[in-house]
């Protein structure tokens, strides 16, 4: 997605290169030793990660043609389409095209990102949806949520990607409901909830219930009850807060967001979830600048209003609703 | 909203001083507005990325045409050989067990689209080893073999052609 995108520096990007290319070398050993060292580095680094990240993407589509063995549709692809100007045989082709863009809809129109077109659900930025899933549990979606599921005889698990989400478990005594995220696994015990993917942590606020958190495999589950908000993540440790429940369950089905005591640029990131244009700040900038408040996620022009009317050492700049700047304004 | 801020962003200026003059030159040129306002909105975006911001203030509109046509270029290109992809895998025919899903069909035709647009701005003989290898999955050797070189020279064709892989914005369909 545009707005998730960032300038990765060209040297992080040529290295990322070579270590792909060492780790496709011909001596096994050889090999195994470069890719273990190219995920060190990665591990090392966001910026490695997302340097390499862009690399990998292509050659996971090209391993894919030829996983599917259609290497001979591609290369004669690429032939084609050489071809200076389209000749009269094309013409069919593009009748086939039309057809081809007719199957997959859904991809076509959408600028998702990659990983997330084989989510078993998502939805696009300022999309809501809600689905009742096979164990009557019902799982909402807000806007530019990605989600797995993994329901089997003895468990059922929903894989938050990005984004949000609100479940209402039903029971199942013999079945376990999961949600899992990048940063923890959250246990239901007949139970409704908030899961949130924010920058690097994932934020887990109780409605009804109980649920056991583990953010590590071998960590000990913490137990964390109704009108409790828990946020975790690697550099995040921090203990349960108190919320609103009422008003989370209210905000929610009024698409708003209630924020307490939220740094600025967590809150920006979850409006321009919910906005197509792209919305640009400085996270530095705007570092310091704590926010409480109910703002509206369908109408994220009025949102960023509010927060100027609240925050006057605010400077929102509109180039166009494709283009909004947040920064600090001048002191007089 | 209107209050003006005393170091000008030099992206900012830009944006506000040409960005409706070049979402009319391509509308003109495209004959439709909804594309002419994706292009602008990437050509933007591509110079943000970049860093040609300081360069591109000297003729501002000559190098916003210029990059514009050039993801033009290139989306075109891009579009024509997944479109192409696709339609071939249609006329070979379903005759395969365990076909890919038609989201891996979709990836693969975009990163199909993003390394023919790539691999243009290469040396055929690096284009070559890079689909050898990662297309046909050849190894290093053989590929140096086949053209007559070190795989020394076959690692720097990788490279290379990875760096303009990497060089473009991601792919978007519009409708």
């Amino acid at each position: 997605m545009n707005d998730r995108l960032q300038a990765v520096p060209e040297d992080l990007v040529e290295q990322a290169a070579e270590w792909l290319v060492r780790q496709g070398v011909d001596d096994p050993a050889e090999a195994r030793a470069a890719a273990d060292a190219f995920a060190a580095w990665k591990a090392a680094d966001p910026r490695h990660a997302a340097a390499a990240a862009r690399l990998e993407n292509v050659i996971d589509g090209l391993r894919e043609i030829r996983q599917s063995s259609t290497q001979s549709s591609a290369r004669k692809a690429l032939r084609l389409s050489q071809r200076p100007r389209w000749s009269a045989g094309a013409r069919a082709l593009s009748i086939l095209l039309i057809i081809a863009a007719g199957l997959f809809p859904a991809v076509w129109i959408s600028g998702t990102q990659p990983t997330h077109l084989m989510a078993d659900l998502r939805t696009l930025r300022g999309e809501w949806t809600a689905r009742t899933l096979d164990d009557g549990s019902r799982l909402a979606l807000s806007g530019g949520t990605a989600v797995n599921l993994e329901f089997t005889p003895e468990k059922r698990i929903v894989r938050l990607l990005d984004g949000e989400i609100m479940v209402d478990v039903a029971p199942d005594a013999n079945r376990p409901f999961v949600v899992e995220t990048e940063y923890g696994t959250i246990r239901a015990l007949g139970t409704r909830f908030l899961v949130t993917a924010i920058d690097g942590a994932t934020r887990l606020s109780m409605l009804e219930s109980r649920v056991e958190v583990r953010t590590a495999p071998d960590a000990p589950p913490r137990l964390l009850r109704a009108g409790e908000s828990l946020t975790f993540g690697p550099n995040r440790e921090e203990s349960p807060e108190a919320v609103d429940s009422s008003l989370l369950d209210t905000a929610w089905n009024a698409r708003q967001m209630v924020v307490r005591d939220r740094p600025l640029g967590e809150v920006l990131d979850e409006i321009a979830r919910h906005r197509s244009g792209y919305l640009r700040y400085d996270r530095k900038a705007l570092a310091g600048i704590h926010v409480s408040a109910v703002l509206p996620l369908d109408d994220t022009d009025r949102a960023l209003q509010l927060l100027l009317n609240s925050f006057p050492e605010l400077h929102i700049r509109r180039i166009t609703p494709y283009l909004v700047m947040v920064g600090r304004a001048e002191k007089p | 909203m209107s209050s003006v801020t005393r170091d000008s962003d030099p992206l900012v200026d830009l944006y506000a001083g040409h960005h409706g003059w070049l979402v009319g030159w391509l509308r003109r040129k495209l004959g439709c507005p909804d594309r002419a306002a994706d292009i602008a909105q990437d050509t933007f975006l591509r110079i943000l990325l970049s860093r040609d911001a300081l360069f591109a203030m000297r003729e501002p509109r000559a190098f916003l045409t210029t990059t514009a046509n050039r993801l033009l270029i290139d989306q075109t290109r891009r579009q024509a050989v997944e479109q192409a992809y696709l339609a071939e895998l249609m006329q070979a025919g379903e005759q395969q067990a365990g076909a890919p899903s038609p989201e891996e069909l979709l990836i693969a035709a975009q990163a199909l689209g993003q390394i023919a647009v790539a691999l243009e701005k290469v040396s055929t003989k690096a284009a070559e080893a890079f689909l050898l290898h990662y297309l046909d999955g050849l190894g290093h050797a053989e590929i140096a073999e086949r053209q007559g070189v070190s795989t020394r020279m076959v690692r720097k064709y990788l490279v290379q052609c990875l760096l303009h892989c990497a060089d473009l914005l991601p792919a978007r369909h519009g409708s």
